[in-house]
């Protein structure tokens, strides 16, 4: 019991000191997943926003594969991405396994469905009338469907967030693609699982506080958005 | 005299389901036209389709000046909902709406919408929130946002369906003096007396049908009507 209490004094002291080495994983987290969700964004709001307004043959089954998506387990998209990165596969040229690039888009790609879902109900849950008082008042589609993302710019937020939470909380991408390079790959997630085994429980300890930490401000934001 | 719009063999069907034909339709300047029949009938397909918000499967709807792509015809035409849908922020960020979209800004859109504001009795409503106001505030909001535009045809469908007595009085004075700065306007109504004391050409419709178009024998207008002809030209 003592023990714990000393790795947990030890892990506050490293938070509150700045540690140059807890410092640097948070930074690699955090900058991962922002990059992986700005993608992911930028891919997933037109999409989200399309097949919300647009109504196509085959639409329902785009729709039940992106549910399905959106449970992707994380190591099956690192696996599939290291084959694909890797020396010897296809993508294997361009040198992204155990770099950054490798796990921003590998966490783009499990963000992308969160945002297009969530985007898409949004946009299933926004008022009807909102495209036809923009096209009556003079407005192309292209301006009508900018007013609606505006109407419901709270439910695209709140996609863009969920999004960030889970690419923030994985550790199969991050583990398969990154390696855990220290100052280069080594995200919160992947140092807690490695560093403990290796003993390092205190270091460990204080990134999960700093994680959860960082859970925490996104589900208080999303929550502010979803009540808006 | 040219028209401002006109409909040429309209037919409208959802599945095996009739739902509107208009063999021939055109509304000239300057002119207040009530729109009638029962629910159902197709009054709102009718509208809809005026404001080249539905397609029909056939005929066409031409505006006047000849042709234009549908996005430039759009902007002359506007509908104004029975229960209206207001944007989030305020009256005056709902009124820019339409003047931003045909590039007016600055000053004269500030002049535009303070105008138009006071035309329909909400001088001091520019800064409030669409989603503080009232059913029949939020009607007049959405009345002034179509006009502050100026658009050639204004479509109202069941404009005071919503609204009380005092507002109702107000509302048909105000489109009485449409016409005067060149708006041609049709509106849905189920009150016949209503399109008598606007002096409005009466559109009937049934059962998809759009039956005939007559004047409003002029010796059965109440004493008011009068008066909202004596703005209108001749």
């Amino acid at each position: 019991m003592s023990e714990l209490a000393d790795s947990l004094f030890t892990a506050v002291e490293l938070i509150l000191s700045f540690d140059r080495e807890v410092r640097l994983t948070v930074w690699t987290s955090l900058y991962t997943s922002f990059s992986a969700i700005v993608f992911a964004a930028l891919f997933g709001i037109p999409a989200g926003l399309w097949l919300g307004i647009k109504h196509f043959r085959g639409r329902r089954v785009v729709i039940t594969l992106l549910n399905t998506l959106m449970a992707l387990p994380t190591v099956v998209v690192g696996l599939v991405l290291f084959g694909l990165f890797s020396r010897q596969g296809p993508a294997g040229s361009l040198g992204l396994l155990f770099t950054p690039w490798a796990m921003i888009i590998g966490q783009m790609l499990l963000a992308t469905p969160i945002v297009v879902n969530l985007v898409l109900s949004a946009v299933a849950g926004s008022d009807k009338r909102i495209m036809d008082t923009a096209l009556t008042l003079g407005a192309s589609h292209f301006q009508a469907s900018v007013q609606l993302l505006k109407e419901i710019r709270f439910g695209v937020m709140a996609a863009v967030i969920a999004g960030f939470g889970r690419v923030i909380a994985e550790v199969g991408v991050a583990m398969m693609l990154g390696g855990n390079i220290r100052g280069l790959t080594r995200t919160m997630t992947t140092a807690i699982a490695l560093e403990t085994s290796k003993g390092e429980f205190a270091f460990a300890l204080a990134l999960g506080i700093v994680l959860l930490g960082v859970a925490l401000i996104v589900n208080l934001f999303l929550n502010f958005l979803q009540q808006r | 005299m040219q028209t401002v719009i006109s409909l040429r063999d309209i037919q409208v069907s959802q599945g095996d389901n009739f739902r509107l034909s208009v063999e021939s339709l055109d509304l000239y300047p300057r002119q207040i036209y009530a729109l009638t029949g029962p629910n159902g009938a197709g009054k709102s397909t009718l509208l809809r389709i005026m404001a080249l918000l539905a397609l029909p499967q056939q005929g066409s709807v031409r505006f006047a000046g000849g042709a234009s792509s549908f996005a430039e015809q759009r902007k002359r035409v506007t509908l104004v909902e029975q229960s209206p849908y207001l944007f989030q922020g305020s009256v005056a960020d709902n009124l820019a709406y339409g003047l931003k979209l045909r590039g007016i800004d600055g000053k004269e859109q500030r002049r535009r919408i303070e105008l138009t504001l006071s035309i329909v009795g909400l001088e001091d409503f520019a800064l409030r929130m669409a989603k503080e106001l009232s059913g029949g505030e939020i009607q007049r909001v959405a009345l002034a946002r179509a006009l502050v535009f100026k658009p050639e045809l204004l479509l109202l469908d069941e404009p005071t369906a919503n609204i009380d007595s005092k507002s109702l009085q107000a509302f048909e004075a105000l489109l009485c003096r449409l016409p005067k700065y060149g708006v041609t306007v049709l509106f849905s109504t189920h009150d016949l007396s209503q399109s008598e004391r606007l002096g409005a050409k009466l559109l009937r419709i049934e059962n998809g049908r759009l039956l005939n178009e007559f004047p409003v024998a002029p010796e059965s207008l109440p004493t008011y009507k009068r008066s909202c002809d004596a703005g209108r030209k001749p």
